[in-house]
């Protein structure tokens, strides 16, 4: 199978002929470029009921489309609810109907530690009980399975802080048994075993980067815990100065592996100057960040929370279509370090009951446009695009995709009785 | 022995798994014996005992068939749909040394082929076909000795020819079977299979198993209406897939209401004008496909045609059926169009809906229309007809066409309140506005459907999982001759506020409530404390669907269709 590889280019040119001498052609650089072709190819045939033939309409048709941003995401979090394999495959079939490209999946945090890990094999004891966790051989099938459809699978191992369940298995990654967060950074045990994970993970993980995360890091457990006090002091770290060497140790391993690193925004907010020249900052925590990243000169992801969070189930589509990942920058060299965007499923209150279907879609649609279509294409008043937005929810729903209703915010069932396209 | 046999379609389907390895005797365990760890069933079977042993089972499981009915594609499509969601995880590569080492010492499957036989070779599907199963998870040589009278017959059945094979069966099991039963049968085998993430392969648990099954109610069925939201033809097939694995077996499509009419009918085409929009439609070909899916999972299509009243969007395309242009319901009882109309519907349907019974509504019938506008009003003085006779003409000439078709009218419950005496005897009432309609049904010699809208309207989101399980169809009928009219139950997922985005997780898990209550004996579902008899077993299904992709709700959220409190685990919420 032909390698995925980030940056491959995803262009393509589909030519519906007209009546005269009728044909359908479709021309593309690579074969993920073929396969956006192939989806807009698949909504632009439509079935007429009455003849029961498959029909294109308007022809004739010319189109030559590319996306603008490179990395367009979508986040699960499959620690906080597991999501059976099932589950995930119809997440990945949906996103490549709206041409989403990279799989963010947040694998492990606070609560659940479902993944296979050969190299420490009681990691996934954390797991919230034997049935629900996923086998090595399971990663490397989701792995396969994307990118069979054009989608990298970045793999995020959120260090040092949400990694309580890490515990479970270790006991001494934790600083003590009243204080589970963050990993234990006086200890070369906790190194040995990122290291493992990140062997491992390079087995079956093949995305050129990784996520490292590193956000949200309280820091109470290792300035209270003795053992680990000592160790500041020794080494003569503040606690922020012990994050700070904690985050960059965790991405030298990363290198040594063979990934590019993202880490979330708060590594770039508190040491900037020190991260990795090539670490990818994933902005989440407010506006504003972009700007200063591309200023210093670091590549940059945008899911701000205020816009991109699917779980933030109040916040409408329109927000999410006019949320736009150049905010103020003009300058053209810093626009080219944005390489993109993403939407994030948190799961605190997601499950696979209300995941896939509702809570994603047709949100999530909203900021797949926004991430493709060139900047002067897109509409100034996202409610002009809602007749269009209201067609492509019908179309998820008959293709089995249980997207929620429009009008009213996140995944609300609809009011009343009504045509699909008008709720 | 001359083959002499007195009931030839009397026959047992045996699912019997060989197997290599001998160990020592194991004993049955008592009923309760599975409870607090898996597997878990559900629906509970009608009888079964169990073991103390694990048995592996190959992921490359062969199928043999035996028996007239063995070599049915609905079997062997099943056998296949049912490999593909045990064996749901890959392993053909074992990850780190110690992995291998494990793998390579457990090459030897104690399950390594799965023998399915299906004597009758009728793929008839109709109320009351049989769908008992018997199923022997066990290793060849030990037997307890309580169980060895029974099952040593059985098992020296496969054996022995075909004659004796009878006569034996005669003498241990009296069971009819169909591939219908092996359906159900397979449900139940799969879902004592569990992966085991420490050996990386798939275990039973409690072996060994007999099981021998058979649903208290015939009639196990599930409501959707597809006209206050269009539901496209894969959800249907979601919705039916999903029907299979808590062995309901009656999909009951109240195709058309008052909002919308999204059905073709080719001898009234214009019918269809009164669909939402040109795309939120069913060509016949959608339709057919339905009830060819639902067959091969053993489930029925009962199709309804509301009449006289929910049917205003039948004048979107023909005007003429509305008492008037400002007065749209109910149906014009004075026209002979109109019962053109529905005898036009019927003809095309009959074509498509092979289930024996036919549903003509009949429900909610406000005839001010009628009384208020003129042409009707006179027809009714003409007659002599109050408002109400005019009611029980309408359904009454409707059930005729229906009858005329071959089919069995079932009609909502108001018919038989407003004019019992005179529904037609073969008439099956479906109970859903008063609770004691059933038993007063019965008492007069109507089969009934229970669908008690108090506990088994699942868009009343109020009702949680126990209040469903809890309701008794046969409640307040003591007498076996009428307990026999209550052919069973439905519960009914309205759609008002339910598309597609949110039918699943309203139908899950609390329809599997209901589906036990209909499935499994009467003692089982009635007796002792449901938060340690059913719930456990309910969260363990809950999360099977969940593995399956079917989006199931938290079993313990006490309203409907609402997120998971907080993060934990499926088993737990």
């Amino acid at each position: 199978m032909v390698q995925l590889e980030y940056g491959a280019d995803e262009s393509y040119k589909l030519v519906v002929a007209s009546r005269e001498k009728p044909y359908a052609q479709l021309e593309a650089k690579s074969v993920y470029g073929a396969l956006h072709g192939l989806q807009t190819f698949s909504q632009l045939c439509h079935f007429n009921m009455k003849k029961k033939v498959i029909e294109i309409l308007m022809t004739p048709w010319n189109i030559t489309d590319q996306p603008r941003f490179s990395y367009r995401g979508l986040l699960i979090d499959t620690s906080r609810h597991y999501l059976p394999l099932p589950v995930m495959k119809n997440v990945i079939d949906s996103m490549t109907y709206t041409k989403l490209n990279v799989l963010h999946w947040h694998i492990v945090d606070t609560q659940s530690f479902p993944l296979e890990i050969p190299s420490y094999p009681k990691l996934w004891n954390g797991a919230y009980s034997p049935t629900q966790r996923y086998t090595f051989e399971d990663a490397a099938e989701i792995v396969n399975y994307a990118g069979r459809r054009g989608i990298h699978v970045l793999a995020e191992i959120d260090v040092p802080g949400h990694a309580l369940s890490w515990g479970k298995g270790y006991p001494s990654l934790w600083p003590s048994k009243n204080c589970q967060e963050p990993l234990d950074v006086s200890s070369d045990f906790t190194f040995k075993v990122i290291d493992g994970i990140l062997s491992d993970f390079s087995k079956i993980f093949k995305f050129k980067f990784i996520h490292l995360g590193g956000d949200e890091v309280n820091t109470t457990c290792w300035s209270t815990t003795p053992r680990i006090s000592k160790w500041l002091k020794k080494h003569r770290k503040t606690e922020a100065e012990a994050y700070e060497y904690f985050v960059l140790r965790a991405q030298k391993i990363a290198s040594s592996h063979g990934y590019e690193i993202i880490n979330w925004e708060e590594t770039f907010n508190n040491f900037g100057n020190k991260l990795n020249p090539k670490t990818v900052v994933h902005n989440w925590l407010g506006t504003g960040v972009v700007g200063r990243v591309t200023a210093a000169g670091l590549r940059c992801i945008m899911s701000n929370q205020d816009k991109w969070y699917l779980d933030h189930i109040d916040t409408p589509w329109q927000m999410f279509y006019a949320n736009e990942p150049f905010e103020m920058i003009k300058d053209e060299k810093r626009q080219s370090l944005v390489l993109g965007g993403e939407v994030c499923m948190w799961g605190e209150h997601i499950d696979a009951s209300d995941i896939q279907p509702q809570t994603i879609w047709p949100r999530a649609a909203a900021a797949a446009e926004r991430l493709w279509t060139p900047y002067t294409k897109l509409a100034e008043n996202p409610d002009k695009v809602t007749t269009r937005l209201a067609h492509f929810r019908c179309l998820l729903n008959e293709r089995g995709v249980a997207a929620a209703p429009l009008v009213g915010g996140g995944r609300v069932a609809p009011f009343e009785p009504g045509s699909c396209l008008a709720q | 022995m001359a083959l002499n046999l007195p009931l030839l379609n009397t026959l047992l389907i045996l699912l019997s798994l060989s197997t290599t390895i001998t160990t020592s005797l194991p004993s049955p365990s008592p009923v309760t014996s599975h409870q607090g760890s898996p597997p878990y069933l559900w629906p509970l079977p009608a009888e079964f005992t169990s073991g103390e042993e694990t048995l592996s089972v190959d992921p490359s499981l062969s199928l043999t068939v035996a028996g007239n009915g063995g070599g049915s594609p609905i079997l062997r499509a099943a056998f296949d749909r049912y490999m593909g969601m045990i064996f749901k995880h890959a392993y053909n590569r074992a990850s780190s040394l110690l992995t291998r080492i494990r793998f390579l010492s457990m090459v030897e499957y104690d399950i390594t082929s799965l023998k399915i036989i299906v004597h009758s070779d009728s793929e008839e599907l109709q109320l009351g076909v049989d769908e008992s199963y018997t199923l022997m998870v066990s290793k060849k040589n030990e037997l307890s000795i309580v169980a060895a009278a029974t099952i040593e017959v059985c098992v020296s059945l496969c054996s022995h020819t075909f004659d004796s094979l009878l006569i034996s069966l005669l003498a241990c099991v009296f069971q009819a079977n169909t591939v219908y039963g092996a359906l159900r049968g397979l449900e139940t085998f799969s879902q004592l299979c569990a992966f085991d993430y420490l050996t990386k392969s798939v275990q039973i648990y409690k072996a060994p198993w007999f099981i021998q099954d058979t649903p208290r109610f015939q009639y196990r069925g599930l409501l959707i209406d597809t006209s206050r939201h269009f539901l496209p033809v894969d959800v249907i097939k979601q919705i039916t897939e999903s029907m299979s694995y808590a062995k309901l077996n009656v999909l009951h499509w109240h195709i058309v209401d008052e909002q919308s009419f999204p059905f073709e009918t080719p001898t009234y085409p214009n019918l269809w004008k009164g669909a939402y929009s040109r795309w939120e439609r069913y060509t016949v070909e959608d339709a057919s496909e339905i009830v060819r899916f639902a067959k091969m999972r053993g489930i029925n299509v009962m199709a309804e045609l509301d009449v006289p009243g929910h049917a205003e969007s039948w004048g979107t395309g023909y005007p003429d059926l509305w008492p008037s242009p400002s007065c749209r319901e109910p149906l014009d009882v004075t026209k002979n169009f109109t019962f053109d109309v529905i005898s036009g519907i019927l003809a095309d349907m009959r074509k498509i809906f092979p289930f024996e019974f036919f549903h003509l509504g009949g429900d909610e019938v406000n005839t001010d229309c009628w009384k208020n506008t003129t042409h009707v009003k006179e027809w009714l003085h003409g007659r002599n007809f109050t408002s109400k006779d005019a009611y029980k003409y309408f359904v009454l000439r409707a059930q005729q066409i229906a009858i005329s078709k071959n089919w069995t009218p079932v009609n909502w419950e108001e018919t038989f309140s407003s004019f019992g005496k005179d529904l037609d005897p073969r008439t099956v009432v479906q109970n859903w506005l008063v609770s004691d309609i059933c038993q007063k049904a019965v008492a007069k010699g109507f089969r009934c459907i229970f669908s008690n809208q108090g506990y088994w309207y699942l868009d009343h989101l109020d009702v949680p999982w126990d209040e469903v399980y809890n309701t008794e169809p046969l409640n307040g009928i003591h007498d076996p001759s009428q307990q026999k009219l209550v052919i069973g139950g439905e519960v009914c997922m309205w759609g008002e506020t339910a598309d597609t985005s949110v039918v699943l997780q309203t139908i899950w898990p609390r329809a599997a409530a209901a589906a036990e209550r209909m499935w499994s004996t009467r003692e089982a579902v009635s007796k002792g404390n449901i938060t340690l008899t059913a719930l456990p077993r309910l969260h363990y299904f809950r999360c099977l669907l969940n593995n399956r992709g079917v989006p199931a709700a938290p079993v313990d959220n006490w309203y409907a269709r609402r997120p998971p409190s907080g993060p934990g685990s499926c088993y737990a919420q």
